[in-house]
């Protein structure tokens, strides 16, 4: 560790990092637009310039992103000189950049936006006109890039150096012409293009599928984790109105996804915003038709029929949380029997970066708690084999197969714990359960990490949590075997 | 005890008849004066471009929006009365709104969404009767809200002049 003081204050700094970086985690506000904690410095934008005196020489004026920590720094972010060459920077780089802010995606969260505000001038001094390129230049399905609002910082280019270490992205062009491109304008491939729009600081390079979906200061942004494979990724959801999910971005995680995450994770939130679901619950009658009924009568209904056809199959989702997995065992035990969750195959998505590749984001903690990964197939053939059979959790219906459900002989007693309706002949019961934007809980990654999932919006109101009807159907299966 | 005497009535006093001529003859005077009271509804409220009406968005003369929903009117509306989608276009300006209700229930004509319009799209017009059957028809929908150039352009003008008044008086360079 060395020691430097910055404005005054004497800290203790890492050597290897960046002076930017010492500034940064000491709470000394400096401005940057090439520079990004997650891949190597250039100092290409000019916008951290501070003040620098180191021995005997006269102060001088370096960008802190590209300028290692020395022992005995004497560094003033806030010296006029600093300041002027901030500011000038700025009117270069605001020179071309169109002032496009109620338009772009970007605003509100904009880098060069805010620093502008902080430090830039209200009205610009240039007398000729912008220059103009491609607005709208695809590249690929993911992203879409605004040449004109582009400041040439190249975080786009240098993420896939230094992060997928596969590059696709070069600066083309000279001067004023100068653009992000692919080679012969192919369009990006891999599974990692949606960091770019987070990686760039302004609104060049945006989400095709956010492209004009919302204003980022009405989304509500809560902490969560990614489902989609085993690595539990940390993730913010954000949401409009209480409502929509309409965006997902990673959150900076040093342990398991630094400041990334696949484009699988960022754009599952779809079936979030499905408005078919059960509400509460619904319960065959005697016509055979399922009727909407109260969750308590449903619970009620599934008591008698565990009464009737005792020791059920019972087969969870993969997405259930640990805290889940904990009073489905519980009820299991009540019920005399062995609880399962559905294990898909691996997928082909796995790369050497974040996707494992397993499809289950709890696998390891289902597993440590005591339920067995079962495939498809053998799932399907133990609820055959019985008389009765609980389904457990979102989108085990999905891995099941609903033509494979369909086919269950009508006897047979099904109990589901799922989002939508069961139409299969042999269901008898379908409650509700909530989405994993709607619950709280923990998901154990590959790795041991506990990711934690939060509720980003509220459930409907007849939909109760996992963890509570499970809890009261144990609690009804033990309230009837006791006078007996 | 306090006891009030009241004061005996002429004769003059307590036939009235004298002060009944005098009240027709106030009134026959007043035949012959100027009005000064308003048929409402059927004669409407004289406005001004200074009146604050409800607030209504420009349909340029190309016959395009000029609201490009950038959420600024949404933000500064104190009363939450505004709510914007905003959708993809295939013109130069790539951004326009697909839904944009205005609650007129909420609305309390401050002109805040006026103020805060970078796009000098919405403007509050010389509109300001606001009666319906529903709650549900005061909601106003883009349809209802929309109105050409041209039908606001008094009030454009003196936003602009109010606008310039304050930057020449509050420029520093």
């Amino acid at each position: 560790m060395t020691k430097i003081i910055i404005d005054g204050v004497e800290i203790e700094a890492d050597p290897k990092q960046p002076l930017i970086r010492a500034c940064h985690d000491n709470g000394v506000d400096v401005p940057m637009y090439c520079y990004h904690p997650g891949l190597s410095p250039v100092g290409s934008c000019r916008i951290c310039q501070v003040e620098v005196k180191q021995g005997e020489m006269p102060p001088r004026i370096m960008v802190a992103c590209k300028t290692p920590v020395a022992e005995g720094m004497i560094v003033d972010t806030r010296a006029p000189k600093a300041h002027a060459a901030r500011r000038e920077c700025l009117e270069f780089l605001l020179k071309n950049h169109p002032l496009d802010c109620p338009i772009c995606d970007k605003a509100g969260e904009c880098d060069l936006q805010d620093f502008a505000f902080a430090e830039g001038q209200g009205e610009g001094r240039s007398v000729e006109p912008r220059r103009k390129l491609d607005k709208r230049k695809s590249l690929g399905d993911v992203i879409v890039l605004d040449e004109e609002r582009c400041i040439l910082c190249s975080r786009c280019v240098r993420f896939f150096e230094d992060v997928t270490k596969k590059p696709q992205l070069t600066v083309s062009e000279l001067g004023s012409r100068s653009t992000i491109s692919t080679f012969m304008d192919r369009p990006l491939q891999g599974n990692y293009q949606g960091n770019l729009a987070d990686v760039c600081p302004v609104g060049a390079l945006t989400l095709k599928k956010f492209r004009f979906q919302a204003r980022v200061w009405n989304l509500e942004k809560h902490f969560s984790t990614c489902g989609e494979c085993s690595r539990g990724c940390s993730i913010t959801v954000e949401i409009l109105r209480r409502r929509e999910v309409k965006r997902i971005r990673p959150r900076y995680n040093p342990d398991v996804n630094k400041w990334w995450m696949c484009d699988v994770g960022r754009f599952a939130f779809d079936r979030f915003n499905e408005e078919e679901r059960i509400e509460g619950a619904a319960v065959r009658d005697a016509q055979g038709r399922l009727v909407e009924t109260g969750v308590s009568d449903a619970l009620a209904k599934a008591a008698d029929i565990l009464k009737v056809h005792p020791s059920p199959a019972i087969v969870a989702s993969p997405w259930l949380t640990v805290e889940e997995g904990e009073v489905l065992l519980a009820l299991a035990e009540r019920a005399g029997v062995a609880a399962a969750f559905v294990a898909p195959p691996p997928n082909d998505l796995a790369d050497d970066l974040l996707h494992t590749g397993d499809p289950c984001p709890n696998r390891r903690g289902l597993v440590e708690l005591g339920l067995a990964a079962i495939s498809a197939e053998e799932a399907l053939e133990r609820i055959g084999a019985g008389k009765s059979a609980i389904l457990v959790g979102e989108r085990v219906v999905e891995l099941l197969g609903e033509e494979a459900l369909e086919d269950l002989p009508a006897a047979l007693r099904l109990i589901a714990f799922v989002r939508h309706p069961v139409h299969a002949p042999a269901t008898n019961v379908c409650i509700g359960v909530p989405t994993a934007v709607e619950r709280t809980g923990t998901w154990i990654n590959v790795d041991g990490g506990r990711g934690p999932i939060a509720a980003a919006r509220p459930a409907p109101p007849n939909v109760r949590p996992l963890t509570s009807t499970l809890a009261a159907l144990a609690e009804l299966i033990q309230r009837q075997e006791a006078p007996a | 005890m306090f006891v009030v005497k009241r004061k005996e009535l002429s004769l003059r006093e307590r036939l009235f008849l004298p002060e009944i001529a005098r009240a027709l003859g106030h009134s026959l005077r007043a035949i012959f004066k100027p009005k000064i009271t308003r048929q409402y509804p059927e004669e409407g409220l004289p406005t001004t471009e200074v009146t604050r009406g409800q607030p209504r968005l420009v349909v340029k003369e190309d016959g395009a929006m000029a609201c490009v929903s950038c959420g600024l009117c949404e933000a500064a509306c104190p009363a939450y009365a505004i709510t914007i989608d905003g959708q993809e276009t295939d013109r130069f300006i790539e951004r326009e709104p697909e839904r944009f209700d205005i609650d007129m229930l909420r609305c309390i004509l401050c002109g805040f969404c006026e103020e805060a319009c970078p796009k000098d799209a919405i403007f509050m017009s010389d509109e300001l009767e606001l009666a319906d059957y529903s709650r549900e028809a005061l909601k106003y929908d883009i349809e209802k809200l929309k109105r050409p150039k041209a039908a606001l352009q008094k009030r454009i003008d003196y936003v602009y002049r109010i606008n310039e008044r304050w930057r020449s008086s509050s420029s520093t360079s």
